[in-house]
């Protein structure tokens, strides 16, 4: 544990906001020691359930647990108490005399935390393009891999012994519902599924063009948007839509999809290369810049709309059955064509006015419920805010 | 760029129009909830006539006569020229304007300025605005200009313009203003202009509802 240092209000500004940054990353990591643990001790309970000679094992493992869960949240309480005395959560360093004008760290959107937001020759973060950005938040992220997840790197001389309990950080389900699957999920079998599930879409939805991209392609194509929107001065000929499948599916962590002058739908997938969908967000297809990503929220209050349902039907489709949820989210998606021509359900028209939000929308809500026949899920209906008789 | 429609106020037979109409026209606007004023705009057309260099000889008749010149209101560095019986339409730098002094091929006939009020209302612009015809600052008609933020294709919009074009037409009956606002139907195809939506639409538009509006205010008068 690194020694708690206080930093008074007698230090500089400066000091204190290295402190808070240092506190919110220690508080990043015990929370995902948390989310690690309570995965562990539920795994142990399923994996008891299922295979009862291992249940000893399982209950060894499940104290063991309970005793690290137990420190960290007693870490994570004092962490969180210094942060508050420190005015980081509160926000109260700034009323301080002292304060030097400073603002306490500054997080973005995009999630990135940025030291310093006004002073661009000290802290490189804040001038920093969204490009660095992810790229330090990449390092990051495989810095924190690397020392929390040391037992991923030697993963290919784990998947032999079926009867030791094997916990694998990821927080993919390992035991499925077939009774055939070993508990060592075989990762190799995951890059057709994506590559299948993408040219079923293409193919149940030609009007959408659908292109994968690595987190760091992403993000450069997204900014690229940026530039060609704000190029007025050349006229611009009809946006080459090309589909860009990668060759190679294992790092996929972002699809884009186009339907040609009604939207752009952004999902990340995490892990990356895998057939889980963790995040949406729809935008106009007139919109660019680095805000442009799964977890970023469009300019224009329709899609907003849409991308908060989107959000709801994505959750539900990962409870209803994780391994058909990228599907689904897909087809229903590629549903979205018609956004600005399909008329309300309910009220026959395609604008209404929503009373409490004062803007006229098309009908945003489209209900996303699966059908127990699980076949021939068209999501053909569409609804005004106003006109969801129920929450779906 | 944003998808537009271009209206503009056609009085009921036998009614002058009045600037009653344009305060009239701003109160159905703010009578939506949710709508917010947003400034004032204003765009300015010049008809531009031809001088020939040669003033003894006659000017030659295929020299175009109906030449126009249009500084929009969204783009203040750029100028448009449309000439509407040869279906032409130039996009340039506004410094053009002062080659055209220089040159002196081509003299303003006379102006028309377009300005007024605007409002944001959630995905919707709108522009309400007088058309003032220059020297003498005679009201010649009233337009209005709807933008949608979220689209730039004309044919994926299409649907959504209708419907607003309804509810606005509906609203504009209701508070029982005198006459109704005509939209400016306008063949893109035919100026050789896309799907996608650019400045060269919105002079086009422009164009032919000028044309629309000094037709209904010379019937008028």
């Amino acid at each position: 544990m690194e020694p708690t240092q206080l930093a008074g209000s007698g230090d500089a500004p400066p000091k204190q906001v290295a402190q808070a940054m240092d506190r919110l990353g220690r508080a990043a990591r015990l929370i995902a020691e948390i989310r690690l643990g309570a995965d562990r001790i539920l795994e142990a309970l399923l994996v008891s359930n299922e295979n009862p000679r291992l249940s000893e094992k399982a209950a060894e493992l499940t104290l063991g647990e309970e005793d690290a869960m137990r420190r960290h949240f007693l870490d994570l309480r004092t962490v969180g108490k210094q942060l508050e005395d420190s005015g980081v959560l509160s926000g109260a360093l700034r009323s301080r005399g002292n304060s030097w004008g400073l603002h306490m760290p500054l997080v973005c959107p995009d999630g990135a935390v940025v030291a310093y937001a006004w002073k661009r020759q000290l802290a490189g973060q804040a001038g920093a393009s969204a490009v660095d950005r992810a790229r330090l938040a990449l390092k990051a992220f495989s810095d924190q891999k690397r020392r929390f997840f040391p037992q991923l790197e030697d993963d290919q001389l784990n998947r032999s012994n079926n009867d030791t309990i094997k916990f694998p950080p990821t927080k993919r389900p390992r035991l499925s519902h077939r009774p055939t699957q070993s508990p060592n999920i075989d990762f190799t079998e995951q890059k057709p599924m994506l590559a299948d599930i993408l040219k079923s879409i293409q193919t149940e939805a030609p009007g959408v063009t659908i292109s994968t991209y690595q987190r760091l392609e992403w993000s450069k194509r997204a900014e690229s948007l940026a530039s060609t929107m704000n190029d007025s001065s050349l006229d611009q000929p009809k946006e080459q839509i090309v589909s860009n499948l990668s060759s190679s599916f294992n790092e996929v962590a972002v699809i884009e999809l186009v339907a040609s002058g009604v939207f752009r739908v952004l999902v990340s997938l995490h892990p990356a290369g895998s057939t889980d969908p963790d995040a949406v967000a729809f935008f106009s297809p007139n919109e660019g810049g680095s805000y442009l990503h799964s977890r970023g929220m469009s300019v224009h209050h329709v899609f907003k709309h849409v991308t908060e349902y989107a959000d709801k039907a994505l959750q539900y489709f990962h409870s209803s059955d994780s391994n058909k949820a990228l599907s689904h989210l897909l087809s229903w998606i590629c549903s979205h064509q018609s956004l600005f021509t399909k008329i309300c359900s309910k009220c026959s028209k395609l604008l209404a006015m929503d009373k409490s939000l004062a803007v006229l929308l098309p009908p945003v809500h489209r209900p996303y419920l699966l059908n127990s026949k699980d076949h021939d899920q068209d999501f053909a209906t569409a609804y005004h805010i106003g006109c969801s008789s129920y929450d779906v | 760029m944003p998808v537009k429609w271009l209206m503009h106020f056609q009085p009921n037979q036998g009614t002058t129009l009045t600037s009653q109409v344009m305060a009239e026209a701003c109160a159905v606007a703010e009578s939506f909830p949710g709508v917010s004023r947003d400034g004032r705009w204003r765009s300015l057309m010049t008809f531009y006539r031809a001088v020939p260099r040669d003033q003894s000889l006659p000017a030659p008749s295929d020299l175009p006569r109906d030449l126009i010149g249009i500084s929009l209101h969204d783009l203040p560095n750029e100028y448009l020229f449309v000439m509407r019986s040869q279906r032409l339409i130039l996009r340039a730098q506004s410094s053009v304007q002062t080659v055209m002094d220089k040159l002196q091929s081509y003299k303003g006939r006379f102006f028309i300025n377009f300005e007024g009020l605007q409002y944001k209302w959630g995905d919707f612009k709108l522009r309400i605005g007088k058309c003032l015809y220059n020297p003498n600052e005679a009201l010649r008609g009233i337009v209005m200009e709807v933008e949608y933020l979220p689209l730039s294709s004309i044919d994926k919009s299409q649907r959504v313009m209708e419907e607003f074009y309804e509810i606005w037409r509906e609203a504009v009956a209701s508070k029982l203003l005198a006459g109704q606002f005509i939209n400016t139907e306008v063949n893109f195809v035919d100026y050789g202009l896309g799907d996608s939506y650019t400045p060269q639409h919105t002079a086009v538009l422009y164009g032919m509802c000028v044309v629309q509006v000094i037709a209904s205010s010379n019937k008028n008068q």
